[in-house]
């Protein structure tokens, strides 16, 4: 059996409760034998839609110890982006704390999908399972974009969970990470691969709290002090917050703090390592599509810089003229020392691919090597330096959103004749959602049933919260829309006053 | 600034940051900003970057204590404290 049970102290600090690692494996078990009974067989494919808490992670280690897959999925999607998901990952149970939305039932019964309740699960068909696969068997399945049009999911194996978690522990240690706080959401690569199960899978203890909470973030120093947190890893955004509204801890346990999913500067990254007391600030490269964290700043005393990554670890770095994956590392023209390129990654931890989208897996894998979509260089010391980005993401604190599955959205709308969504600067996430629009009529009443269409399908942090009403979209001479000339195009007009437009028909 | 003139500053702002599918609403001074729904638990910070840039008030130092951003009285009282 290579379901590792032999885990850390779970703890919740918010409500107090805690989980030993017997309490662990009970849940563990109880679950997995109920699960059983609902047919659930090795190869199947179990969403989680709900994280941060105990209960999960029981969740997660059943459907594991009975061969199957685990899907951890946001637990604000709407129900539309939902039924997207369970139209091609085909789950063959929904598991969920509480009550289900109840237009979720109808599509469950569709697709052949059994929601199950982890509150309700018997507490008499505690059974020790058998496990029943293999490394090379799917374990994960990260949903990155597309959860309004075409799904991205990212399938990880334990072979390759295991790898990156092998190489963490080379580079890392455990010693930084004894009692690791997450505050980062457990559907999410960085959170769960790397915050939460690197630790915790290695008998460390991990706090869970509720994901991106201001009442949290404003309690950091108080919690950390509290439970005497040695490690943390978080995004740039909830540190801007942390250091405008937390306290710094006073008890000096922190050793080791990490941050990442977005790019940090020199100038936040010296404020948190005075915020948190340590200078161990590693500024981690991670890729869901890498098992996550793969680069950071180990190899000794280096001073703050804007981009700096660092050193691999457990990957192979390669900087490249070209993104083809026709011409991979090894066939290309690399990039010389401190030249900037493509960055193209190998490690052990790679994905499977893309569920059912061999499409996808071919334009972004060839002979090993992964495409990031990331522009960066290698130093004289072999550190990697980030750049910038080609592939379009919206980085808004730390969540991604990709502007693809905004317009997928926005333009099924029936007055929409064109539009284009974008990210602009925000002081408070980093970036937020915009969005230009050229619509049929611009009236008031068109609007609000916009908004109503764009609730109804989309996440609330997907939600463009600037709207800009255009004459057309501007467009390259050869047709094409770059959004960097929309959101300027944009920033010349005045937004629509969405409060009083939509409060007015109320 | 006055107490009076701070309040009106302060419904002003949160005017522009509340739920935009929310009708503005007559708040009571003791009523809960994200209960009553006028904004979303996210955009208490927008009201700590409010009080920053507006009054130069700055917890860096100090933490606050978020149940003091709830209310449109308590966050007049934070003006008060530290303004």
């Amino acid at each position: 059996m290579f379901v590792n049970l032999d885990v850390g102290v779970l703890h919740e600090p918010l409500s107090g409760r805690r989980w030993e690692p017997a309490r662990l494996r009970l849940e563990v078990e109880r679950r997995a034998a109920h699960y059983r009974q609902q047919q659930l067989a090795p190869g199947d494919r179990v969403f989680i839609g709900y994280g941060n808490c105990l209960e999960f992670f029981a969740d997660l280690l059943s459907v594991w110890q009975l061969g199957a897959t685990a899907v951890p999925v946001d637990a604000r999607l709407t129900p539309f982006e939902i039924e997207t998901l369970v139209r091609v990952a085909r789950p063959r149970l929904f598991l969920h704390q509480g009550e289900l939305e109840p237009s979720l039932a109808p599509i469950f019964e569709a697709c052949n999908v059994s929601p199950l309740d982890t509150d309700a699960v018997p507490q008499s068909e505690a059974q020790v399972p058998v496990s029943s696969f293999t490394l090379d068997d799917d374990a994960l399945i990260l949903f990155t974009s597309g959860t309004t049009g075409d799904p991205k999911g990212v399938v990880h194996t334990h072979r390759s969970l295991r790898a990156r978690w092998i190489a963490l522990q080379q580079a890392l240690g455990l010693e930084s990470y004894r009692r690791t706080l997450c505050l980062l959401p457990t559907h999410f690569g960085h959170g769960l691969i790397c915050n939460c199960l690197y630790p915790w899978l290695s008998g460390q203890e991990l706090f869970i709290l509720p994901p991106f909470s201001p009442q949290v973030i404003m309690r950091l120093g108080a919690l950390i002090d509290e439970h005497e947190i040695t490690f943390m890893s978080s995004v740039p955004s909830v540190w801007r917050l942390a250091l405008k509204t937390a306290r710094a801890p006073q008890k000096g346990s922190l050793k080791r703090i990490a941050c990442g999913s977005a790019p940090l500067t020199a100038h936040l990254w010296e404020q948190i390592q005075a915020w948190g007391g340590t200078s161990e600030v590693l500024n981690t490269y991670g890729i869901t599509e890498t098992g996550s964290w793969v680069a950071g700043t180990t190899g000794g005393p280096f001073e703050a810089e804007d981009g700096l990554i660092g050193e691999p670890w457990g990957a192979v770095v390669a900087i490249m003229k070209s993104d083809d994956t026709a011409i991979p590392p090894g066939y290309g023209e690399p990039c010389a020392t401190g030249e900037t390129g493509f960055v193209w990654l190998n490690t052990p931890a790679l994905m499977k691919g893309y569920l059912n989208r061999d499409d996808l897996t071919a334009r972004a894998v060839s002979q090993g090597w992964f495409m990031t979509g990331d522009l960066g260089y290698l130093d004289a010391q072999g550190r990697l330096h980030l750049r910038g980005r080609t592939r379009e993401e919206i980085n808004k604190g730390g969540m991604k959103v990709y502007p693809a599955d905004i317009d997928a959205v926005v333009e099924r709308f029936a007055a929409t004749r064109d539009m284009c969504c974008f990210g602009f600067d925000d002081p408070l996430y980093g970036q937020n959602v915009g969005v230009a629009l050229v619509l049929e009529d611009t009236s008031a009443d068109t609007l609000r049933e916009l908004h109503a269409w764009m609730k109804h399908h989309l996440a609330a942090h997907q939600l463009p919260v600037k709207w800009y009403l255009l004459d057309a979209i501007p467009r390259t001479s050869r047709g094409k829309i770059n959004r960097d000339s929309v959101a300027e195009a944009c920033a010349a007009h005045e937004p629509v006053d969405l409060a009083n437009m939509l409060g007015a028909g109320r | 600034m006055s107490r009076a003139s701070n309040h009106q500053a302060l419904l002003a702002f949160l005017d522009t940051i509340r739920r935009p599918d929310v009708a503005a609403i007559d708040l009571g001074e003791h009523e809960n900003l994200v209960d009553s729904g006028l904004i979303d638990s996210l955009a208490v910070l927008q009201i700590v970057l409010f009080l920053e840039t507006e009054f130069g008030i700055s917890f860096a130092a100090t933490g606050v204590d978020p149940g003091r951003l709830y209310t449109v009285s308590s966050i007049l009282d934070l003006i008060d404290e530290f303004g």
